[in-house]
Parts: C-alpha cells; structure tokens; sequence
C-alpha cells in the first residue's frame, strides 16, 4: 500500500492513542495502549501498531500531528496541537452539528463550545486537582476495590438518585465510607460518583446547548458517566464510535488537511 | 548546559540593577545606622509622606515577589502557616514571614545585605487590601516598632471630592502620629517637591507602557513587571524619574525601527491580574514561542497615577490612592479594561486568578464571562498563584494557554 496516510497520535497522561486516515478521511489504523513510564516507547508501538492495521509503512505517512500532555514526545510529529483543539476537531467529524464537547480525561475534563459554523469560541478545562476527572473515577473505585468497568456495571444498575457531594477526590472516600455505614446500596453510591463528576462538569459549561457529545476514555468505558450526564444536562448526550479517540482522530484529520500547512515552532520548555 | 534565552533584552537593564543595588545597600546601611530611619510601606501607601520626612522607605511585597521569582515561597510559607497562617491567605506575606522566622533571604544572596531592613515605623494603606494591615502588625509586635495606616473607603465607583477629603483628613492625622512619635515635623515644600517627583515618574511610567501601543510592541507584560521596580521603590526620587527618561528613550528608538519585544509579533493579548513570579520566565517563553505579545496589563498600569498639578500634594495623594483599579467596584474596573483593550489591539485577554489574592483576581463575579459576551473577545482564566508554585500546574496552563492562542488563530482565520 503506498497512498498517503496522515497520523494522529494523543499520547495522554494514562494512554496512548494513535489514528491513521487516508486521503479520503477514512479511518483506516487505530490503536490504544498504556502511556506507562516511557511515552516516546508507547508513541512508537501505537504508530507501530495503528500502521500494522492500515497496512501501510512509515514511509506512506504524509504528515503527523501529535497532541495530548505528552505531545512534546512524538519525534517524528510535524506539528503539535494541543488536545482541546483536536478533540473539537475529531467530535465535529462524527457530529458535524455538535455545539458542545465534554471530554473527560484522566487527568484533566475539558467543555469545549463550538459557534454553528464550527469554530472553537470558548473552552474551560478543570481547575488543577483530580476533581471532575477519570483520576477521581479510578481511586475510588480502587478504595472499593473495584475496577472501572465493575463500578460502571453496579452504578447502572442504580435506581436511587443519590449523588455524592464531594468533589475532591479523597473527601468522596470518606463519603463513600460514610454512606456504606448508612446503608445505602452500593449500586446507588456508585451512581452518585458518577453524578459528582457530571456536576463538576456542568459548573464548566458556560452556555446549554442540546448538541452535547462527550469524548475521552471514561465515556469510552463507563456507560453511567454518559447517563449521569444526560440527567445533569437534561438532554440527550452523544457518545462518538470512538471516543476514546476522538482526540488522536482530530490530529490525524488536522495532520490531512489543507489549511493546516503552516508550522508553527514549539516550545523548549520542559514541562513539569 | 547554556540556555538561549528568548527574549529581546531590554539594554537599561544593566542600569536598573546598578539601581537596585544602591537602593537596598542603602536600606541596609539606614537599618545600622541610629541616626537614620526606616520606614516599611505598603506598595500604593503614603510613602511620599515617608520620604519627604526623612524615612527610608522599604516595601515588603517587593521582597514577597522577589522570593517567589526565585522560587523559595514554598519553603517559607508552611512556617508562617504553622504559626497561624492561613494556606490559603496572600502568599507574599506568608513567604515573608515565613523567610523572617526562618532567617533567610534572597537579598543575602542578590545583594550581600544582612536581609530586609529593620523598621522603625510600619505604614499601611488597606486600599489594596486588609492583608497589609495584619502582615504590617506581625513585624510591629516582633520588632516593637509602631504600626500605622490608612483606610480608605473600597471598591468605589465614582470617586467623590467628599472620600478624597476624607483620605486627605487620614493623611493629616497620619502626619500627626508620626511626627509625635518621632519629634519630627513635615515640611510641606519638602512634600510637594517629593510629590512632583513621584507624579513625575509615574507619569513616564505610562509613556513606557504606551509604547507597547506600536505594532509590534515594544515591550512586554514580562518586560514591564521587571523595569516597573523604581516606580514603586524609587518614587518620589530624582533616580526613578532618570531611568524611566533612559528607558523610554530606548523604547521609543524600538518603536521608530519597528523593533517588538515578540519578533513577528501575530497576537496581543491582555494580563489581567498578579503576574506568576516562579514561572515568569517559561510564561514569557511559552508566549515568545506562539509569537504572542503580552502587550497590556492591569497590574503594570496600577502605578500609572494622573499627574500633579502642583497645588495640594496631599489632595493628589489622597485621590491617585483611591482611584486605583484595585480600590474601584465591578463597572468601573470593567471600563477600564475595555479602554485598555481597545488602546492596546488586544486580541485575547487571559485572567490569572491567584488563589491566594483574591484582591487582584477578578474573574470571580462574572467579569470574564460579560466582558466575553459583550465584546466577543476571547477570555481564558488561567489557575494559578503570585507566589506558591503549589497552586500552579505548569503542563494544563501551557495548555491551556496553547489552545487559547489556537482559538484566537481560528477565529481570525
Ligand atoms: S494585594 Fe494581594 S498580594 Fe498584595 S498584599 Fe494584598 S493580598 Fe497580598
């Protein structure tokens, strides 16, 4: 196979994400795998990978656009944009309609407004702590010794409509202990983090809009953050065929597209 | 490893060290010294009364910043906080204190002095905040020196000659106190040179400023929070008004030959509230690298007072003290940062709440949100903190900031 392929890679603070499209935008390689302690070897095996699938090789890749905290580490990326750009991007492909996108990360939740023509006219990303985010998802869950996925399962099972009030992710533990004492039902407690969580993220919304989508890979995983939002918001909220790719999508699409020629030079600060 | 450093480095710079220095040796010898005597005062206090009494003036938040810049806040703050001090309360007088208790300063380092200079008179105006007012009265209780003040009327909407005779009566009864405790008397010709002096310097301070105005500017947010020092600790004094003649005279040759603090400067964008003193510098890169200008901010301009006209020094002083941004209420300070945009080109404006000053944050009553709505403008708030780095995330505001420049290029596309 020799046509052109553009590249996404998202490499996030919990997984790498890369997506490989051709010249017609189709989607043609994906792959997800842990950031872990190396990104530079996480970025390589999901391009490694992602490439395996679209049956290509390094040298069909036109043009690559890397996104995502660990951006800074895809070497052979042309241009880096950040994830909040790319995940309005990915969403408006699937969506072309879409007003509003909620992208939970693992460590940071970003609502991101687009005007009717598509552009981006605001965006709010979570204060600096785990509150509203897959980090406060996974600890709990982790206190109660439950993965991600047997949380989700109990929380739609729910029939209460409990939530928990604490935001902060360590003040939520004892509340979870608080209200096991009570004897409230697991289910119900489980409902109502994820309720926390679309309350913090409901406080991010500057403006309501019925065109909501929501990316990242809590919504990929966890069907009870979807509905937990659609209660919050009161309207129905689209869930993208691959969420958790949204942003690796919209760099892939970024990386494919005419007006993003121009490059820009990045930055030498090293973040810490 | 050597550094480039990205910036187009203004040559006064050199000058203003050799200023700097002078200035806290100074401070240093007229702590040792019994004949003379020095006077702490809060940064927008009464320090002309100071001067013109024969008061060496030294001002604390400039030793707050300094220990911020340098990153050491965080090593002094939980020994303030030990004793009492909220976490959460202004990290410029947590640092402080804290560097007192533990007995160690960066002006040991920077200037080989003993630390800062030991007051005889502590003075304070609350038209910036209360904070001053108790950060003041921790050193008067340690060193037994008295602790005086002014308190304005706050968050004024138009200021009215009836609260600038009251700030004018405050400053009289002030006099009085300190010229009873000290056997001193004001000479009022002394007052008015030193507020012709003061008025003087402020007002090329905002030529300064101005010539951010070109395209590109000439100078930058990052810039201007470094040269603002002699406006705030030289004021009043012949020295201030020499160097800020010098640097203009530098910027207004930028701004014939198009030179711009950015080269190829594409954004201009508006610094609403404290700079991030620990994380000036990557700040200052990060923007360099998007070629974005910081070309205006409130926090620059706070010492840009109107000028004297010559007839009543302590009406001018009176007046300048609380017609500052910081001491005005919601619609006002709303005009003026839309003048500002308006002046400066402004393409984005970024709001910096600090979480331990709530009083130069002013994203937290809606402004941000109704300045966007009504001028279409884009407004990022960023989180963060003057001083204690703790409060700040270096990699989601890069971000943060990253996409807020993607928004501005996508919306002028
Ligand atoms: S204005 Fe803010 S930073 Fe300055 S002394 Fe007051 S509380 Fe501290």
């Amino acid at each position: 196979m020799s046509e052109a392929l553009y590249v996404g890679v998202d490499v996030g603070s919990s997984a790498t994400k890369c997506v490989i499209i051709d010249e017609t935008a189709t989607l043609v390689g994906h792959h997800v795998n842990h950031s872990g302690f190396d990104y530079a070897d996480a970025v390589d095996m999901s391009i490694r990978r992602a490439l395996r699938q679209a049956e290509g090789t390094l040298e069909d890749i036109t043009r690559c656009v890397a996104t995502g905290y660990g951006r800074e580490h895809v070497k052979m990326a042309d241009r880096q944009v950040t994830e909040i750009t790319c995940h309005a991007r990915g969403a408006r492909e699937w969506y072309p309609q879409v007003r509003t996108i909620i992208d939970i990360g693992g460590q940071d939740t970003k609502v991101i407004r687009l005007s009717e023509e598509g552009r981006m006219v605001d965006y709010r990303m979570n204060a600096k702590c785990a509150a509203g985010t897959g980090t406060f998802l996974e600890s709990t869950a982790f206190k109660l010794g439950l993965s991600l996925s047997a949380l989700d399962e109990l929380a739609m099972a729910s029939s209460e409509q409990a939530v928990l009030n604490s935001y902060c992710t360590v003040f939520a533990g004892t509340e979870v202990i608080e209200r096991i004492k009570a004897g409230q039902r697991r289910e119900d407690i489980s409902m109502g983090l994820f309720r926390s969580i679309a309350a913090r993220i409901s406080e991010m919304l500057s403006a309501r809009s019925d065109a909501v989508a929501v990316t990242g890979g809590v919504a990929a995983h966890c069907r009870a953050m979807v509905k937990a939002l659609e209660e919050m918001l009161e309207t129905e909220v689209w869930l993208p065929p691959m969420p958790q790719h949204a942003g690796a999508y919209g760099a892939a699409l970024l990386a494919a597209s005419q007006e993003d020629t121009q490059r820009r030079s990045t930055s030498h600060v090293t973040h810490r | 490893m050597a550094t480039t450093i990205k910036r187009v480095e203004i040559e006064s710079r050199r000058e203003l060290s050799e200023l700097m220095r002078d200035q806290f040796l100074s401070l240093d010898a007229a702590a040792r010294d019994s004949q003379r005597k020095v006077a702490w005062c809060t940064s927008v206090g009464p320090c002309e009364i100071l001067s013109a009494m024969g008061f060496e003036v030294y001002f604390p938040e400039n030793h707050g910043a300094l220990l911020g810049a340098r990153r050491l806040s965080h090593e002094f703050i939980p020994r303030a906080v030990s004793i009492g001090y909220g976490a959460e309360s202004c990290s410029y007088m947590n640092s402080d204190i804290g560097s007192t208790l533990m007995g160690h300063s960066p002006l040991q380092d920077v200037f080989g002095i003993a630390g800062p200079p030991k007051p005889d008179l502590l003075v304070y105006s609350t038209n910036q905040c209360r904070e001053v007012q108790d950060w003041w009265s921790f050193y008067g209780q340690r060193d037994g020196a008295p602790v005086m003040g002014v308190c304005p009327p706050t968050h004024l909407g138009e200021v009215t000659p009836e609260q600038v005779a009251f700030v004018r009566g405050q400053l009289e009864q002030l006099i009085e106190r300190i010229e009873q405790q000290f056997s001193l008397k004001l000479d009022y010709d002394r007052l008015r040179e030193v507020v012709t002096l003061s008025s003087r310097a402020s007002t090329l301070w905002r030529q300064v400023l101005d010539t951010a105005t070109a395209h590109p500017a000439a100078l930058s947010f990052f810039d201007g929070v470094i040269h603002m020092a002699p406006v705030i600790l030289m004021r009043g004094t012949q020295k201030a008004i020499d160097y800020y003649e010098t640097l203009l005279n530098e910027l207004n040759r930028r701004v014939e030959k198009g030179t711009g603090a950015v080269p190829d400067e594409l954004h201009r964008i508006y610094w609403e509230g404290m700079p991030i003193w620990p994380k000036l510098r990557e700040l200052s890169e990060k923007f360099y690298d998007l070629r974005a200008i910081v070309a205006a901010s409130t926090y620059c301009n706070s010492w840009a007072f109107d000028e004297f006209d010559g007839d009543d020094p302590l009406e001018w002083m009176a007046r300048t003290s609380i017609e500052i941004f910081i001491n005005r209420d919601e619609p006002v300070k709303q005009r003026f940062l839309i003048e500002m945009f308006d002046k400066f080109a402004i393409d984005g404006v970024i709001f910096h709440n600090a979480r331990t000053c709530p009083n130069n944050t002013n994203s937290r009553f809606g402004m941000s949100e109704r300045l966007r709505e009504e001028l279409s403008i884009p407004v990022l708030v960023i989180d963060g903190d003057l001083s204690d780095v703790r409060f700040f995330s270096t990699a989601q505001t890069m971000t943060n900031i990253e996409a807020f420049i993607e928004q501005i290029e996508e919306l002028q596309r």
